[in-house]
């Protein structure tokens, strides 16, 4: 589908001028609180308008092709061509999909085009999703989009035989089975944590099909479990931005937006939803199936304020869970411990390493605050860069050597590249206080790719190699101390850039600008500490303050750190070891759902409480209740 | 997953009448689909494919990439089940329609078996253990008594031909072995890494072969109760499946993707690379022996179908183009 729509796009370009995509090309917007209801709702509704517009005036009723599901369901919304979208609808459902990316814009279209498409396009769309197989795939995003689509399909059409769809099993059958699903999901999410948390790019695959299910379902249980999604979706997603772009770590991301942070689908719903940072291009593309049905959903204003209304700075910690795991391994989801550190300045996030997804995890960073967040690679961060096929057997139903051959195709070209930034390691243990990371790794000998990455931006500033082994530079308006802990050696790093490709992707190797830091040696680590650029008088008083910490480590028999950190914690990390902090080990034990000044939830609750300031929402799945308070 | 899941009654006749009619419909379960990922273009027919008489492939059912097995009634050919990325599909009606038997707390099952004594049972390889329909597909209580709770991962599932209830599964911690319809499962070899296929001999019941992902290949003699290890099979590298010659009971073969085709002639002994006109690498991904002809099947993953004559001295590119073939089923023609 991605592909689908690059393709579009490169077809569209060579043609005529493209409409202008005013917030994309736009200064960056304010960050100025909107404190009026009705004002923020205008807003909202006129980015909805903009993104809609945008996609309606790409197409070229003179070429069918330019007018695909997304463009169809922006042009229904608008009231516009229904006769050409009605007969491109035909045409479309004659080649039907093969999974959860072609159902949710074919329940798009459904839906919204209901009351207006021609008898004859309804009835393509229904006699499609008779005569052509729907994968449902394999990660909990495929599941999501599949099951919302087939329940909302059910529902629309209640009565039909096992016969007219091409599960074989009745409306009734399936709308049992979809909505058992989805309330498993959504009981896993809300008691032990979503699987592919924070992510850059995912967010987009559960916000729309619970969009669509608080739009369109008809049952009203089903309507009210999709919009208390997407406010505990959209109140995660404000709780871990910063000037609306969504910081680390993430189960799932890809090899762009780890260094360009703000370029993923996350953006989009920023923009959409807090107004305070740019859109991506396009509107993130999948963005548009969002839009079509945006103007259902009113966003709380306690999840607006969380987002863009900051006081203090604050540690939010988080319980998420891994992917599943088919086998060779003790669990089927392991728990994931989430730490934000989120300031004016910068954000430091991370979990406790090891992996979350065997493929496109990103475990922790350091990124700080930028004016304009388009183009920028505000990030510091190492990995190690693990690949295994054996390993990526515990997800997946496959054999182990076609696994790596195959994800350079499958969009995950980066996976078994010995300079790859992006993926978790088991070799890989991840502390932190504050906005100090410790992260240690003990890579056994025969490891394949036996060595440490760390991505140094372009964007740093005065980033100097101080002799007593620490690395100093400037981020936007964050001083940055890394220490690596055994030699390096420094290159320039190569990114991806996705060429256009009839068959699988294709990628194209580019100089960034940035700089990757190897170091090849198994028993390693990084500390990070950061702190505001107001904190100091100067950068050289910064620096002094750093070295003047006491730091003791060794790498033999195990890496170990003993440190005092900028904000006077006595840290003591043992790789495979629990971390002590001021004498006291960390207790994972005890960590909750959510837990910090915004979002809090006890572990197995189903119960989420959103607070800012005054205002107070709890989304309670026990009861699917939503309920609003004003403290005085 | 390769099959012979049948008697084969005509083998004596078969032995000396190669050129002759085929007394075999062979089905398999094929993706003709290179780079296929979800939510992209479906652009070629994948799935369920009978050889036609002519040799050409027809295909059943729906286009699905991700058909990893198929089984038949005995009772009635029109009965067939496939194990696929959405769960089990069963057609009543010959391939004309068909029906998603499991629910959404099964997902991408690996291998489908009826038990030709109790055709009404049929056995599912789940990523998480085991599942048996007693009802044809209607129900699918989970029987996993004897697995452990993690390591139950299960490859494959194969139906001992002679006793109804009789059952080996290759998991990811060795073979498990059930004499009552998997009431109760006992592991009767241990592995490190999962067990990727095993078979049956068509010649003597009570010859079972083995391979795994890392352990070698693996020989029982009593009917499954005890294994012995293939000395002159290679332990480092995945064997993804094995196949017996249903017209000369010495002759073996096995398929892998690092080491292609590995041949026996000496019932086991002996084991000898056969890549001669495969491509290199071999991407080996399954193989077959056709009742009929003898000739040995190779599929080489996104390449095509390849085959020999000469029990793999020699490769012919062999049609299916682009095709990975994930299981193979010879069924009599005389079944109805």
């Amino acid at each position: 589908m991605k592909k689908t729509f690059l393709s579009l796009c490169l077809a569209i370009l060579s043609g005529a001028a493209l409409p202008a995509q005013p917030s994309f090309t736009a200064p960056p917007p304010s960050k100025a609180v909107v404190p009026g209801a009705d004002t923020r709702r205008e807003a909202y509704d006129q980015r909805i308008d903009e993104a809609l517009a945008w996609r309606s005036g790409l197409v070229n009723l003179a070429k069918p092709t330019t007018l695909d599901p997304a463009a169809i369901a922006a042009k229904l919304v608008r009231h516009e061509d229904v006769a050409a979208c009605s007969a491109r609808v035909i045409e479309l459902m004659k080649e039907g999909g093969s999974g959860p990316f072609w159902m949710f814009p074919s329940v798009c279209l459904a839906y919204t085009g209901r009351d207006s498409l021609s008898a004859e396009a309804r009835a393509a769309i229904r006699e499609a999703w008779r005569t052509n197989m729907q994968l449902r795939g394999d990660t909990e995003n495929h599941w999501a989009m599949y099951y919302t689509s087939l329940y909302l399909m059910s529902e629309l059409y209640p009565n039909d035989p096992a016969e007219s769809w091409y599960t074989g099993k009745s409306s009734a059958e399936s709308l049992a089975e979809s909505r058992e699903y989805l309330i498993h999901w959504m009981d896993l999410m809300t008691t032990v944590g979503q699987g592919e948390f924070n992510p850059t790019g995912y967010i987009t695959e559960y916000a729309i099909p619970m969009l669509y299910l608080a739009t369109w379902a008809h049952d009203p249980e089903m309507r009210m479990r999709g919009r208390m999604t997407l406010d505990w979706l959209f109140a995660d997603l404000a709780a871990n931005t910063l000037n609306g772009v969504l910081r680390g770590p993430h189960a799932r991301t890809t090899e762009n937006p780890v260094m360009e942070r703000w370029n993923d689908q996350a953006s989009f719903y920023s923009w959409l939803l807090f107004g305070n940072t740019p859109p991506p291009a396009s509107y993130a593309g999948f963005g548009l199936y969002f839009a079509v049905a945006a103007k259902n959903y009113q966003l709380p204003e306690v999840i607006y304020r969380i987002a863009v209304d900051r006081g203090p700075d604050y540690v939010q910690r988080d319980l998420k869970r891994s992917r599943r795991r088919w086998r060779y391994s003790d669990v089927l989801m392991a728990p994931i411990y989430k730490t934000s550190y989120m300031r004016r300045d910068y954000a430091v996030g991370s979990f406790q390493g090891g992996r979350a997804d065997p493929i496109q995890t990103h475990v922790w960073d350091v990124s700080w605050t930028v004016a304009d967040p388009r183009g920028a690679h505000s990030t510091l961060f190492s990995v190690h860069p693990y690949s295994s096929p054996e390993d990526m057997q515990t997800s997946f139903t496959a054999y182990p050597e076609p696994m790596i051959p195959n994800l350079a195709s499958e969009g995950k070209p980066s996976y078994d590249a010995p300079d790859k930034i992006l993926g978790a390691s088991p070799y890989e243990q991840v502390f932190q206080d504050l906005d100090t990371i410790v992260a240690l790794y003990d890579i056994p000998p025969g490891t394949r790719h036996p060595h440490v990455n760390a991505f140094l931006s372009r964007d740093l500033v005065d980033r100097t190699e101080d002799p007593s082994g620490w690395i100093f530079a400037r981020g936007g308006n964050a001083y940055l101390a890394y220490r690596p802990l055994a030699g390096y050696t420094l290159a320039p790093f190569q990114g991806y850039k996705q060429q256009p490709s009839k068959a699988g992707y294709k990628w194209e190797r580019i100089a960034t600008g940035d700089t990757l830091l190897q170091s090849p040696h198994l028993k390693n680590g990084s500390i990070v500490q950061a702190a505001s650029v107001s904190e100091f008088p100067s950068f050289a008083a910064f620096k002094a303050a750093i070295l003047a910490l006491p730091l003791e480590f060794r790498l033999e028999p195990v890496p170990t750190v003993k440190l005092k950190t900028l904000r006077g914690k006595n840290v003591v990390v043992t790789y495979g070891q629990t971390p002590v902090v001021d004498g006291y080990p960390v207790d994972y034990t005890k960590w909750k759902l959510f837990e910090g000044p915004y979002l809090n939830a006890e572990k197995g609750s189903r119960c989420l409480t959103i607070t800012h300031g005054h205002l107070k929402r709890v989304l309670d799945f026990n009861h699917l209740s939503i309920t609003d308070s004003v403290t005085p | 997953m390769t099959s012979l899941r049948f008697p084969l009654l005509l083998l004596g006749l078969l032995a000396g009448a190669a050129s002759a009619a085929p007394s075999h419909d062979l089905y398999i379960c094929a993706a003709v689909n290179k780079g296929y990922v979800i939510g992209s273009k479906i652009v070629t027919v994948n799935g369920l494919f009978r050889r036609g008489a002519a040799g050409e492939w027809q295909h059943l059912g729906y286009n699905d990439t991700s058909v990893r097995a198929v089984d038949f009634d005995p009772r009635n050919r029109a009965v067939i089940f496939t194990a696929a990325n959405n769960g089990c599909w069963r057609s009543l009606d010959g391939g004309q329609h068909w029906r998603i038997t499991t629910s959404w707390d099964m997902t991408e099952p690996l291998d489908v078996t009826i038990d030709p004594h109790a055709p009404d049972t049929v056995y599912l390889a789940l990523p998480d253990g085991i599942a048996v329909s007693p009802d044809r597909g209607q129900t699918w209580p989970r029987r996993e008594n004897g697995l452990p709770e993690r390591g139950k991962y299960t490859q494959v599932v194969e139906v001992d031909r002679t006793q109804a209830g009789r059952v080996l599964a290759g998991c990811e911690s060795g073979i498990y072995l059930t004499t009552n319809g998997a009431e109760s499962w006992t592991r009767v070899l241990p592995t490190d890494t999962t067990v990727d296929d095993i078979k049956q001999s068509p010649h003597d019941p009570r010859l079972w072969l083995a391979v795994t992902q890392s352990n070698g290949a693996w020989i029982s003699r009593d009917g499954g109760l005890s294994w012995k290890q293939l000395a002159g099979v290679p332990s480092a590298h995945a064997l993804y499946n094995v196949a017996f010659d249903p017209l000369h009971p010495s002759r073996l073969a096995i398929g892998s993707w690092t080491l292609g085709v590995l041949t026996s002639e000496d019932g086991g002994e002996t084991w000898t690379a056969r890549n001669a006109g495969i491509p290199d690498p071999h991407k080996v991904w399954r193989i077959a022996v056709d009742p009929d002809s003898g000739s040995l099947y190779a599929s080489v993953v996104g390449e095509a179908l390849y085959s020999s004559e000469d029990f793999g001295r020699t490769w012919k590119r062999g049609g299916l183009e682009a095709s990975t073939v994930n299981a193979f089923l010879f069924l009599p023609v005389s079944t109805p």
